[in-house]
């Protein structure tokens, strides 16, 4: 029942599977200096004793800026430098992105906290436009098609929306190929940072025996496929993202999160 | 509805045996239209009308998606295995051949039964209709009868509840529905926010699906209940988001269930059984049937005399093979508005003597024979002013309860029967429809026309009446009935030559409201 994702900075330099916090709407979370008493420890001696509060509303969510002096600036990775700022004392603002970074500036470095907001809806394509209602029956699944992580999943789908139903499909590496043009700053890690998104995003069940994360990209990308195909969440002429010149929406900031490393 | 067609079909334009009329209503995957039979008795059992629901299945369309094939052999799939009274029936699926025609080319036709509205437009019209106990025990057997029969409706909501001209209520709409598979059914991940359980708001989802259970349906009948007894959703929330996130911190315990105070009592327990926060907790649809049934007085054992059931009801008995295969149910409960008022139910006779006892006391002298009349009359309207009591109180007023009464003398054509209606007046209001009468009745005016007209006309003359009148508005309105609700209007409350009349109707009103009633 969580709506917000929060990934904290990374504290080793080769771990990729960091904890993630679950939020569920209502929820709250605190960020802070390790050894303070908050819910999500920062290991630097830079952050304030208690920095900051996450807190989960619905499908977006806002943050409290709890230290004395420093300006908070929330990023939105893949929105060409678009970015809010939080000041210090503010309590509560909203953030309407659906992948956000927090940087927090401390003591010359700036440490990243990511926040996923994968239960951002989406008009659907072929609706009449009024299926915001709750009284019409609407896909579970919201995508954004402007979105990176779209890209990624047209790209995984490319071979079999091509009239192959049982075409294997794009190793990581071939997508990062076939994505490059219209994104050049793409990479393994990039798209396979997006492949993990999007099992969250769709609420993918981890499949028997499967661990949660890791590696093992073969039978998450096999799945999201066939959920993305059988519901439609990718068509033919989705594919043309794959190939449009590339727009401010595709632009110029690396995915991969290169403040993380 | 100004939403385009899904799918744009001609009137006039054939398929098999059928002739499309007017467009009924349009979903998120189809549309349908009502249809004229044409071709002679080849098959006997056929409808002369029937719903023809059209889904864009051709290769032509350019909606042309994966999943809605899908989608369309679910519900053939349902109709084909299970015909049950509270489902509405499929009669035969067609496809379109012509070539001529690229959107419809291909298009999977279903023959369904005719309904006359949906609960949505329904409700849309008359929140908290006067039936809605018996709607919903009717929703509820449906659901009872597709559990039982190993499915899973998976979107049950107003627009998929179809009222057919009996005013009876039949679940529709199987796009969704799946059959269970042990404990679960994998049901295609669409849902409407709304009616959709917290645990399956944001589940996980598989290649097969989304995992439902029959409690699934349960949540979506504790909402729709709240809906049509109190007028509201039952979790608080102006848009569907605010809602499906109040769903989300009563189900994790952050919040409580807060249900509008216009639930009557016995069906507060209901809808919190119902809208419990984790599946394992929510009521199973065997018990909730039992439940809703009497609190809706349907009861499982025939309590009223048929004698004393107007004959046009009777016609409702003979839908489908009801006896055959409900036997939880015996007949009587079957569109018969058997419900008069939450605390009916408790009435341990349950007949007419007591019919609607929770709003028009039973000790005063309102003769037995008028009570259903009554009673049934003030709740076709919504406004809380029309009550039986008023009704009542009127009548006493104006004839003593006298059918005969006849005064020709009265000016402008004469005033009859036990409401002392001008005919010229009733001409307007005597339809169900509340479409005017070809033609002037003629007296006399019997009781079982007099009567509902005057819930009707009342309404009427409520929604007439300004709200800025000082006084007790059930009395301007029975004022309002003997000149008109411009007089009232204008003399800014009961006109003195109707006050004699009033003050009897206060009077009468006064005696003939139950304690603790307003």
């Amino acid at each position: 029942m969580y709506s917000i994702v929060v990934v904290p900075p990374p504290t080793s330099e080769d771990e990729r599977n960091r904890t993630q916090h679950r939020l569920a709407p209502g929820e709250r979370i605190t960020f802070g200096r390790t050894g303070c008493g908050a819910d999500l420890p920062i290991a630097h001696e830079g952050v304030s004793r208690r920095a900051g509060e996450i807190g989960a509303q619905g499908a977006f969510w806002t943050l409290s800026n709890l230290s004395r002096e420093q300006t908070y600036v929330v990023e939105n990775p893949e929105g060409a430098g678009e970015h809010i700022k939080v000041g210090p004392g503010r309590l509560d603002a909203p953030v309407p992105f659906e992948f956000s970074r927090i940087v927090l500036p401390a003591a010359g470095d700036l440490l990243p906290i990511e926040v996923w907001a994968p239960r951002h809806d989406y008009l659907h394509a072929e609706a009449g436009g009024d299926n915001a209602v709750g009284e019409t029956t609407a896909p579970a699944f919201s995508v954004d098609r402007t979105k990176r992580y779209f890209a990624v999943l047209a790209a995984l789908c490319e071979p079999r929306l091509r009239g192959e139903p049982h075409a294997p499909l794009p190793t990581v590496d071939q997508v990062v190929d076939r994505l490059r043009p219209n994104w050049p700053a793409a990479s393994r890690t990039s798209v396979q940072w997006n492949i993990d998104y999007l099992a969250v995003k769709l609420r993918l069940k981890p499949g028997p025996g499967e661990p949660d994360q890791g590696p093992r990209l073969n039978g998450k990308k096999e799945s999201l496929v066939s959920l993305a195909l059988r519901f439609d969440l990718v068509r033919e002429n989705d594919l043309l993202v794959l190939t449009a010149a590339p727009t401010d929406r595709l632009g110029q900031l690396g995915r991969s999160g290169r403040l993380a490393r | 509805m100004s939403e385009p067609y899904a799918i744009d079909v001609p009137r006039g334009y054939r398929v098999g045996v059928w002739e499309v009329r007017a467009p009924i209503a349009t979903g998120a995957f189809g549309s349908v239209y009502e249809a004229r039979r044409t071709g002679d008795l080849i098959g006997e059992d056929l409808p002369r009308t029937a719903a023809l629901k059209f889904l864009p299945t051709g290769t032509g369309t350019p909606r042309q998606l994966a999943h809605l094939r899908e989608l369309v052999d679910r519900e053939v799939e349902l109709h084909r295995r299970l015909k049950r009274p509270r489902l509405i029936r499929m009669y035969d699926t067609l496809t379109v051949d012509d070539p001529s025609r690229p959107a419809l080319d291909g298009a999977t036709v279903l023959v369904l039964e005719k309904a006359e509205r949906s609960l949505a437009s329904l409700l849309a019209g008359t929140p908290r209709p006067g039936a809605g106990p018996l709607l919903l025990a009717q929703i509820c057997e449906g659901l009872a009868q597709l559990h039982r029969a190993g499915w899973v409706h998976g979107d049950l909501k107003p627009a998929n509840v179809l009222l057919m001209k009996d005013g009876s209520a039949r679940l529709a709409d199987f796009n969704m529905a799946a059959e269970l598979e042990g404990t679960h059914a994998y049901t295609p991940a669409f849902s409407t926010p709304d009616y959709t359980p917290p645990e399956v708001l944001w589940s996980e989802i598989d290649e097969r699906g989304r995992r439902i259970r029959p409690s699934a349906d349960v949540w979506a009948f504790g909402v729709l209940a709240h809906l049509v007894l109190a007028g509201s959703f039952p979790l608080p929330g102006t848009t569907p988001a605010a809602r499906r996130d109040a769903a989300a911190s009563y189900a994790s315990g952050t919040d409580e269930l807060r249900l509008s105070p216009q639930l009557p009592d016995a069906w507060r327990e209901i809808v919190r059984a119902c809208l419990t926060r984790t599946h394992a907790d929510r009521i199973d649809t065997a018990a909730l049937l039992h439940r809703v049934e009497s609190a809706a007085g349907t009861g499982t054992s025939p309590r009223l005399p048929r004698g004393l059931l107007p004959q046009r009801r009777r016609t409702a008995i003979t839908v489908g093979s009801v006896l055959a295969t409900v036997a939880v149910v015996a007949a009587a409960g079957y569109g018969i508005s058997t419900w008069a008022g939450p605390d009916a139910a408790h009435d341990a006779k349950g007949s007419a003597a007591a019919y609607g006892a929770s709003e028009l006391r039973t000790d005063k002298g309102v003769p037995v024979r008028y009570r259903r009349l009554i009673v049934d009359s003030a709740h076709q309207c919504a406004l809380p002013e029309v009550t039986p009591a008023l009704v009542a109180a009127m009548l006493k007023a104006e004839s003593n309860f006298d059918p005969n009464l006849s005064d020709p003398s009265v000016p402008g054509g004469g005033e009859y029967g036990i409401a002392r209606w001008t005919p010229a007046v009733l001409r307007w209001w005597i339809r169900a429809d509340g479409a005017p009468a070809s033609a002037t009745p003629a007296p006399p005016l019997t009781p079982a026309q007099s009567i509902p007209a005057m819930g009707r006309y009342l309404c009427f003359i409520g929604n007439g009446l300004k709200s800025s009148l000082p006084g007790d508005r059930r009395v301007l309105i029975a004022a309002a009935y003997r000149t008109s609700y411009k007089k009232v209007n204008d003399a800014g409350g009961v006109p003195p030559k109707n006050r004699a009349y009033a003050a009897r109707v206060a009077h009468y009103l006064k005696e003939y409201t139950p304690p603790g009633g307003t």
